[in-house]
């Protein structure tokens, strides 16, 4: 699949329109595989990597497709370079320090009760809203934001703030148009975000304890890459759980014969894998070539801005049978929602115990006949970061 | 440079040569060894490059640390006495035999 340097040529897919990307990519990701797996995409000015095979070729080829991108929106957005836009051993330093945490035996020992607790307090919030609930507003968005709140030691800020500093940082890793409102939004956010973080830090110093910051702290991590770390944290923390919680309730009230009993934990976490597969929230990281290479017979320049495109690998039908079908119990299990290789979400426990192991099973439980109101009006959005952001809900 | 045999449950077998200081998921993920998934880069976060070392290769290896020890809790088959995270095996005294597992995923 990949050769040495030559003078092969580039595929330009310049019919791509970022706002169909936004609204519907799906159709947009099966014909770059099909015509151009590996091609540079004008309107948002990357090359992307659309087939399962390139995609993992990239993510384990860290020496070639480096996360040191240069002018990087995330950066930005952030106000400082975090782990995700460093290489090993830098990124590996920094990201052992919260490993330990993040384990799944510290997972349950250590976080889920604090996960139950959390949505249950969240069904409250939900049965509160009765007829005019939303399960995003009202249950999704919340519950995640309180859980990440707990695990990287942020107190005494209103969970809804949080959410949209949440909110506010994924537009701002996303603005590819530079929209200067969304860049407003996103500096006042980061102001207030690094100053919650600080008030934490000066605490945790002097009681530490098992949250991320703590963790961070005792592992004697600058204070600016701390808060850089754990703005990225909140970035890809609240909404990629929040945007899995309703994708599931959505697949599952499409396919209700799908649906697992209550303490079926491994029917649940296939539930939960699949909806990552199919409406994989964080659909395109971002890479930059350090030298020449040759993919899938694609010539890709040094210097490139590369979108490794996870939830387009995640359909390819090279890999899956029925690729754009729900079928929790498919032979293939891999999936690269979570990415592949040095940079794979390190939240994928935390994820897989506070969404399929707590949040949606105790969901159903409390409401079992809960389902979108009408289904029509349940809103999609989003490109590089995509999931529902309104979900009118029927609780009985 | 010591030289690793990893064989397939099919019977079919790769020989991997690993360099000083290069961990065996390393140099498996180099080599397109299947079956090697390696989802977390060698970090012991993903329990993915579980390959069972036969038993009569064992003192070839370094000593389990704990976190290898907690992942190998939530290996997707079975923990075996040979069971062990090729991505913190580096630093092997001799040359190994192991065999990949049916599923990592």
């Amino acid at each position: 699949m990949v050769t040495a340097p030559s003078t092969g040529s580039l595929p330009v897919a310049d019919w791509v329109d970022p706002r169909l990307l936004r609204s519907d990519p799906y159709p947009i990701y099966a014909r770059l595989r099909q015509e151009a797996p590996v091609a540079a995409v004008p309107a948002i000015n990357k090359v992307l990597l659309t087939s399962f095979a390139g995609c993992v070729y990239a993510e384990q080829h860290p020496e070639v497709f480096s996360s040191v991108v240069e002018g990087a929106n995330l950066n930005r957005a952030l106000g400082g370079v975090s782990l995700i836009r460093k290489n090993d051993p830098e990124h590996a330093t920094e990201r052992a320090a919260v490993n330990p945490t993040l384990r799944p035996s510290q997972v349950t020992q250590v976080w889920s009760d604090r996960f139950r607790r959390n949505t249950e307090q969240a069904l409250d919030v939900l049965a509160a809203a009765g007829d005019r609930a939303d399960l995003n507003r009202d249950f999704a968005r919340p519950l995640a934001a309180k859980n990440l709140m707990d695990l990287v030691g942020i107190r005494d800020v209103p969970v809804e703030t949080f959410a949209r500093w949440s909110a506010d940082f994924i537009a701002g890793a996303g603005n590819v148009l530079d929209d200067a409102e969304i860049w407003a939004r996103c500096t006042s956010s980061r102001v207030e975000a690094e100053s919650a973080v600080d008030t934490s830090l000066a605490y945790l110093q002097r009681h530490p304890d098992e949250s991320m910051i703590s963790l961070f702290v005792a592992a004697g991590m600058p204070v600016e890459s701390i808060r850089a770390n754990i703005l990225l944290t909140i970035s890809g923390g609240v909404n990629e759980p929040q945007h899995m919680i309703t994708a599931m309730v959505y697949l599952l009230s499409q396919h209700p014969e799908r649906r697992p009993a209550s303490l079926d934990a491994g029917a649940w976490r296939r539930v939960f894998d699949e909806a990552v597969r199919l409406y994989t929230p964080i659909a395109m990281v971002t890479r930059q070539t350090v030298r020449d290479v040759v993919l899938e017979g694609a010539a890709i320049p040094a210097g490139s801005q590369i979108g490794i495109m996870l939830a387009s690998a995640n359909r390819d039908p090279a890999v899956y049978d029925a690729p754009d079908d729900f079928e929790p119990d498919r032979t293939e299990r891999r999936h690269l929602g979570f990415g592949a290789g040095t940079h794979l979400c390190a939240g994928k426990w935390v994820a897989e115990a506070s969404v399929a192991g707590i949040g949606v099973p105790m969901l159903y439980e409390r409401f079992p006949a809960i389902r979108p109101d009408p289904i029509g009006d349940v809103h999609w959005e989003g490109f590089a970061f995509r999931g529902i952001t309104r979900f009118p809900a029927r609780l009985a | 440079m010591v030289k690793v045999t990893l064989v397939q449950a099919d019977g079919s077998s790769a020989v991997v040569s690993v360099e000083p200081g290069q961990s065996l998921m390393r140099a498996a993920v180099l080599a397109g060894v299947p079956g090697i998934v390696a989802e977390c880069g060698g970090q012991a976060m993903c329990a993915t490059c579980h390959v069972y070392v036969r038993e009569d290769h064992l003192d070839a290896l370094p000593v389990m640390g704990d976190e290898e020890e907690e992942m190998l809790e939530v290996v997707a088959s079975e923990r075996r006495p040979g069971s062990r995270l090729s991505c913190q095996l580096v630093g092997l005294a001799d040359d190994v035999v192991g065999d990949v597992p049916p599923s990592q995923i």
